[in-house]
Order: C-alpha cells, then sequence, then structure tokens
C-alpha cells in the first residue's frame, strides 16, 4: 500500500542525488581561473567585437563552427584551456563541425577575405557550403569580422625566434659585422635604396607593397611573410638583417647571404623596416570588398642616395 | 454569449483537450519537418535560398528542432498522455478545460516561437534557443498539464499503477525540473560550467522527457494492439529504477574532450554504458510481450509503428553507449554520424511511437474510423524507407567527415565529398514530409468528412495491468 509513496520518495531522491552530483558539485568545485588567453567580453576593450559577438550567436554559427581545439586538431593551434572560457556565456562550444574550428581563427586571413567570404562564401573557398551572409547590414558584418579576428589572438607565443649571436654585438662576429656596417637602416634614403633591390628580388613572393601576395605566393605552401603586420614593428635591424639572410628555415625563403651583397642586404632591412602599418587593416565598406584591391606603393621621396661601394666584402 | 465562447475555446467535452492536443501537435510537425527538410536542401544546394535571413540555414535549424521537440513531440505526449492516463485510472481527465487552457498557451508559445527563433532571436544555447517570456509560458503549459495528470490519478478508481504511469508520472516531475536548470535565466555562470548545465539540459529533455514518456507510451501501446498481459511487472520497475538512475548524469559526454573535470566525464561514461541495464531490460519486457503476435505486425499498422519504433529503439541505445566511450567519441565527435544518431532518437523511437499512439487513439477519441487505411499504409512506408535513408547516408557521412578530421584534410576539400549524402538525405527528408502531409490530410478527411460510428474495435480493449 505505501509502494507507490515509497516510489515517489525514491523518484524524489535519486534526482536531486543527480542535480546535486552533477549540477550544483561542478558549480562548487570547478571555477576555473581566467586563462588571460580568452577574450573578455564583459569589458569594453574589444569594441565592437562584443557586438560582433552577439551577431555570432544570432545567426547560428556555433551551429557548424565550433570554438574548442582537441587534441586530436592538427593545424587549429594550441588546446583550449579551462580558463578560456570564462567569459564566453552563452558558450560557443559548438555541437558539429560541418566548418573548421574558429579557436584561433583571429588573424588567419585578412578581414577582407573573411568579409567576403561572409557576402559569398564559394568566392573566396570554392568548396565552401556556408550558407551567404549578405543579408547583414555593414555595421553588423564589420562588428561580426572584428569579433572573429579577436578569437584566439590573445595567444601570443612565449618566445619569439631571435637572431643568433653572430649577428648580435654579443660576440666577437657580431661586433664585426655592426662595425662594418655604414647604411643608415632609418634613414629613408636607404629605404629608398631598398626598395629597388626588394622589387627586383623580394616582390615576386612578397609583393609590390610587402603585404605577402606576391604572383609566386599562389605556389607556395607556406605563404610569405605580410610585412604589414603590426607584429614585425618588434623586429630589431640584427633580426631583419638574420631573416634577409638566413631565409626562413621550412619555408621557400631563400638565404640571400648567397646572393645580395651585405650592403645590400641592410638596404633592404632599411625599408622593410618602413612597411608596417599601425593597426591590422579592415575594410568599412562593402563595396571596397568587391572591386579589385588595387595596388598601392609605398610612397617615394625625393632624397637621393649614394651606393657604397666599400665595406668589407 | 460569453459563455458559449469559454465552450468553445475552452471545451469541457470529455476528450476534447487530447484531440485538440494532437491536432495542433500534427499542424506544428508539418511546419517544423518542413523547416528541417529545407535546411537540409540547403546543406547540398548552400545559394537555394538567398539573402532571406528567415530561411538561411541556422535559423531554419533553430526552428526545426523547436518546432519538432516542443511543437510536435511534446504536444504529442502531451495529448497521449491525456487519453492514456484517464484510460489507466479508469476515471475522466481531471479538467477538461485547464487541458484545452494548456493547449491554447502552447500553440501562442509556439506562434512566438517562429516569429523569434526564424528572425534569430535566440539565447544562443543548443536546444534552449527560446526566450526568456517563452520559457515562462513553456514552464506554465508543464505545471498545468502535470497538474491535470497527478490530480487524475490522484482521483483515479483502480489501486494499483500501471507502468506505463510510473513512467509519465516520474517524466512529469523530471522535465519542469530539467527544463528550468535548462534555462539558466537567472544564473550567468562561466563558458564551461554553462557548457556543463548545457548538456546537462540538452541530454535530459531527452532522457527525462522523450524516452521516458516514449517509454511509457510503448508498455501503454503494445499490450493493448496485440491483446496480451506484460511479460513482467518486475523486468517493468528494473526498467524504470535504471532509467531513473543512470539517464540523468550522462549529459558531459557531449563535452568528453573538452577541458571539464574528468570526474565527471567518468560519471558521464560510466552511466551512459550502464544505461544499456535498462534499455534491454525494457526491450526484452517488450519482445516477450509480442511473443506470439509477431504476425500482428502485417496486418495491424499502428502495431507496426510501435514494433518499428522498439526496434530503432534498440538500435538508438545501443549507439548511444558506444558513442560515450572515450575512444569512439574521440572519432565520432562532431561529425554527421551524431545528427544521425539524434534523428535516430526522435524521428526514429519517439515519432513513431507517438504516431503509432496517434493512429490508436484518434478513433477512441472521436469515434470515427480512419478515413483510408491505404494512406496509413503510405504514410509508414514513406517515413520508414526515408528513415532508413536518412539514417544510412548520415553515418556514411560521418564516418568520411570524421575520417577528414582525422587526416587533417583541410574542410573545404571533404565537404565537396559530403554532399551527395547530403542529397541523399534531403531525398529522405522529402519522403517523410510527404508522408507527414498524406497523415494530416487522412486526418482531416476522417475529423470533418466521415460521421461518428462507434465501432465495437474503437473501444479501449480491457487488458489485465
Amino acid at each position: 500500500m505505501y509502494g507507490y509513496r515509497l516510489g515517489a520518495i525514491g523518484i524524489v531522491i535519486t534526482f536531486f542525488t543527480i542535480i546535486f552530483s552533477t549540477v550544483l558539485m561542478p558549480m562548487v568545485l570547478f571555477q576555473p581561473k581566467p586563462a588571460h588567453t580568452g577574450n573578455d567580453y564583459s569589458t569594453e576593450t574589444v569594441g565592437n567585437a562584443a557586438r560582433g559577438r552577439q551577431i555570432y550567436v544570432r545567426e547560428g554559427c556555433f551551429y557548424c563552427h565550433t570554438q574548442f581545439t582537441r587534441l586530436q586538431d592538427r593545424g587549429y593551434g594550441p588546446l583550449v584551456q579551462a580558463g578560456d572560457y570564462n567569459y564566453e556565456t552563452p558558450h560557443q562550444l559548438g555541437t558539429a563541425r560541418t566548418g573548421p574550428d574558429l579557436t584561433n581563427e583571429g588573424g588567419r586571413f585578412p578581414s577582407q577575405w573573411q568579409k567576403a567570404h561572409l557576402v559569398q562564401p564559394r568566392a573566396v573557398k570554392p568548396g565552401s557550403i556556408m550558407p551567404s551572409f549578405s543579408y547583414l547590414s555593414d555595421e553588423d558584418m564589420n562588428d561580426l569580422v572584428a569579433y572573429i579576428q579577436t578569437l584566439g589572438n590573445k595567444r601570443l607565443p612565449q618566445h619569439y625566434v631571435e637572431a643568433p649571436d653572430e649577428y648580435r654585438d654579443t660576440t666577437e662576429a657580431g661586433r664585426a659585422l655592426l662595425a662594418r656596417r655604414h647604411v643608415d637602416t632609418n634613414a629613408s634614403a636607404s629605404a629608398n635604396a631598398g626598395r629597388g633591390i626588394y622589387t627586383q628580388n623580394c616582390a615576386a613572393c612578397h609583393g609590390l607593397d610587402g603585404r605577402g601576395n606576391g604572383p609566386n605566393s599562389i605556389t607556395l605552401e607556406k605563404k610569405p611573410a605580410n610585412f604589414t603586420r603590426p607584429f614585425y614593428k618588434q623586429y630589431d635591424d640584427s633580426m631583419w638583417f638574420y631573416r634577409t639572410s638566413e631565409g626562413v628555415a621550412g619555408t621557400r625563403m631563400p638565404r640571400w647571404n648567397q646572393i645580395l651583397t651585405e650592403e645590400q642586404r641592410w638596404y633592404v632591412v632599411a625599408y622593410l623596416k618602413t612597411l608596417q602599418k599601425d593597426t591590422e587593416e579592415t575594410v568599412d565598406k562593402l563595396e571596397d570588398v568587391e572591386k579589385a584591391q588595387q595596388v598601392k606603393l609605398p610612397v617615394l621621396s625625393h632624397e637621393e642616395y649614394e651606393p657604397h661601394t666599400g665595406g668589407g666584402e | 454569449m460569453s459563455n458559449s465562447l469559454v465552450d468553445k475555446f475552452l471545451s469541457n467535452q470529455e476528450g476534447s483537450a487530447s484531440r485538440n492536443f494532437f491536432l495542433s501537435a500534427l499542424w506544428w510537425s508539418l511546419w517544423g519537418m518542413s523547416a528541417g527538410l529545407l535546411a537540409g536542401l540547403e546543406f547540398s544546394m548552400p545559394d537555394l535560398v538567398h539573402n532571406i535571413p528567415q530561411l538561411a540555414m541556422p535559423h531554419l535549424r533553430m526552428f526545426h528542432v523547436n518546432a519538432v521537440a516542443i511543437g510536435w513531440l511534446s504536444m504529442g505526449y502531451v495529448a497521449a498522455m491525456f487519453h492514456m492516463v484517464p484510460t489507466l485510472c479508469k476515471t475522466k481527465l481531471w479538467s477538461e478545460r485547464l487541458g484545452n487552457f494548456t493547449m491554447w498557451a502552447w500553440n501562442v508559445l509556439m506562434i512566438g516561437a517562429m516569429c523569434t527563433l526564424l528572425n534569430g532571436n535566440t539565447e544562443g544555447r543548443e536546444y534552449a534557443e527560446l526566450g526568456a517570456l517563452l520559457d515562462v509560458i513553456v514552464m506554465v503549459g508543464l505545471v498545468s498539464v502535470a497538474w491535470n495528470i497527478y490530480m487524475t490519478v490522484v482521483n483515479r478508481r483502480v489501486k494499483k499503477l500501471y507502468v506505463s504511469l510510473w513512467y509519465f508520472l516520474g517524466s512529469l516531475f523530471w522535465f519542469p525540473l530539467v527544463y528550468i536548470i535548462g534555462q539558466r535565466t537567472f544564473v550567468s555562470l562561466p563558458g564551461l560550467n554553462d557548457a556543463i548545465i548545457g548538456w546537462f539540459y540538452g541530454h535530459n529533455i531527452l532522457g527525462m522527457w522523450f524516452t521516458t514518456v516514449g517509454v511509457g507510451m510503448m508498455y501503454y501501446l503494445l499490450p493493448r494492439l496485440t491483446g496480451a498481459p506484460l511479460y513482467s511487472h518486475g523486468l517493468s520497475m528494473l526498467g524504470f529504477w535504471g532509467i531513473a538512475l543512470f539517464y540523468a548524469p550522462t549529459g558531459t559526454h557531449h563535452i568528453l574532450q573538452s577541458p571539464v573535470p574528468e570526474w565527471l566525464k567518468a560519471i558521464a561514461v560510466i552511466s551512459s554504458i550502464f544505461l544499456l541495464v535498462p534499455v534491454f531490460t525494457v526491450l526484452t519486457n517488450f519482445f516477450m510481450t509480442m511473443k506470439g503476435k509477431w504476425g500482428m505486425v502485417v496486418t495491424d499498422i499502428p502495431l507496426r509503428f510501435a514494433v518499428t519504433s522498439c526496434m530503432f529503439y534498440l538500435v538508438t541505445c545501443t549507439q548511444g553507449p558506444f558513442q560515450a566511450t572515450r575512444w569512439v567519441n574521440w572519432y565520432l565527435h562532431f561529425t554527421q554520424w551524431v545528427v544521425g544518431h539524434a534523428h535516430l532518437a526522435l524521428l526514429g523511437t519517439f515519432s513513431f511511437i507517438l504516431t503509432s499512439a496517434f493512429y490508436y487513439s484518434m478513433p477512441r477519441l472521436t469515434g470515427r474510423q480512419w478515413h483510408s487505411q491505404g494512406l496509413i499504409r503510405a504514410h509508414y512506408w514513406l517515413k520508414f524507407l526515408g528513415f532508413s535513408l536518412m539514417m544510412t547516408s548520415l553515418t556514411i557521412a560521418g564516418l568520411v567527415q570524421s575520417a577528414g578530421w582525422h587526416h587533417g584534410i583541410p574542410v573545404d576539400q571533404w565537404v565537396i565529398e559530403l554532399v551527395p549524402y547530403w542529397f541523399l538525405r534531403s531525398i529522405s527528408g522529402i519522403m517523410i514530409v510527404t508522408g507527414q502531409f498524406i497523415f494530416a490530410y487522412n486526418t482531416y478527411k476522417t475529423l470533418y468528412t466521415r460521421a461518428v460510428v462507434v465501432a465495437p474495435a474503437a473501444k479501449p480493449k480491457e487488458v489485465k495491468v
């Protein structure tokens, strides 16, 4: 006679035990600290990206794109950590992967590309099955692109490659190298000289204005560097000289010390240092995406340079 | 006059709440399944609909999930309970007026869901997309249904509770609580805790509502349709307590590879595997009940729907624990296989058993025989073959896709390989939606063009409970 009352009590106790163990216990015990690699949308530091995130949620992007890099996802960047998600409410871990994972998408493609991808995905990725989001307003689209460009961008590398000792004044060879140098890498005359050498030797891959989009870049698996990125502002002279001289291991970048003289390389360094922009470039108008990109040459100064024929070589 | 209006919209007629709920469910299934079909077509033809935000794939998907889960299945479940619970208690529904009021509230909710979700007004949580106001209406609906059913059971005229009632009462206790927890309208938790609760909800809307009510309906329908008593009452209790204990903590198996605590993952994986216990208990009970009655499947189409549902239940519940283990999950997570699995549960199992209940209950509620047995057969075959095609194509697509991820092939290269499977899925979708429209046409002809004939077959069979 008490069978079903006992049963009812049983149902209640079972259910609340489970709620306790799988809902309340994690709420109390699982308190990851912010990892400082996730984005903090609770503050307004990222500007429009906060609004872009709302558009990301509204358009249901998470139904196909995850933000959840796992051990087996090669080429998608570092593994996610618990603290990365501290500001991600509602969570955008995702549910299926019909498109690529976006955990570290920020900076992987130029903003123009991202915007063109939203307008007509198949124009920039022929195999894509993403629906066209051309119905979004221009402002919405810019904010959404701004949000996508923030994803993973706080995962800055801890250690950069540094120029080896023989390029720096810590060794005898480095001091000799710097002593031989007579090119003022900060003078615009030197940059003008370097521009000629760059155009003849480097522009085929790195592009006329240094965006890494020269005609050869299409054929290269590891894409040439885009020198307009603010990232390159931190390179000092010895790092530029090292890169120019010895190339980049694992890419098709040649060892220019076999081809160019030391002086010519210093002129190229002077030119490369002028290319960085202050911020990543975004396109503000939809029409700009649809137009063919104009090639903008850097401004030439009227200062003349005198080729130096001396030097150590 | 006002009195007659109240009688018209909040009818007190016996069985009207159940009938109206059934018809609303059928109406929303047409919308929900059509939205799913269009969304599916956009996978193989991405530029099919251009520049209409309401018909973009993600918006259609939100609406498809909510219309099918909350419109078709949940409303149908309430309808079936409003018919089955009074029959099992040998009494009337406690309040038909309250039932009809719930029906209107639920329809208002669905209209609101349609208007908001197609515009992308979403909370951004999978399966909990509805806005806060609509959540309140869902809660009002659920609480009034629970109250109605509990009061009916309190006023029952039989002493013992049949096993279906255990399932229904349990579900009506669990589901409102799971729903409240899942909406998180009043708490904002950091991302991973949000995901833990999100999947607690996302999996238990299936486990503590669709499965438990669906299995309760199987327990009701199989003995009634075959006229055989249930094989074992003891086994049915074991199955019930197994589900009550093992289903609720499994949700974390959806985020098995994310950085959530390992102990939580362990609970999820272990209880997912233990789920095999209640599943095989329940199915043993069903198949032993069917013993010697398998031949009836040929002639009795509601029974055929029910038995097909049990078979798909066997497949989906063997697949589920398999996918929840770490290494299989490692390979199959995030692929179309999972989409196929979800359809296997909701379309293959619970939509089939609900259709069986619909075909069984409607003549008993209205006293009208079905307009056409041929159309019911057409519905069965379109739905069965369509669903089998969908299942096969999505499963293969999932394997192709996971191989693509496994080998690190860029997405835009393997996604082209999946387009043929998505095209097959669209064909299966067309078959299923056609079947559903035939179902709706048959129901319309039955209710509005046929005279009332209370055939002896239409009375509930007396079965030992």
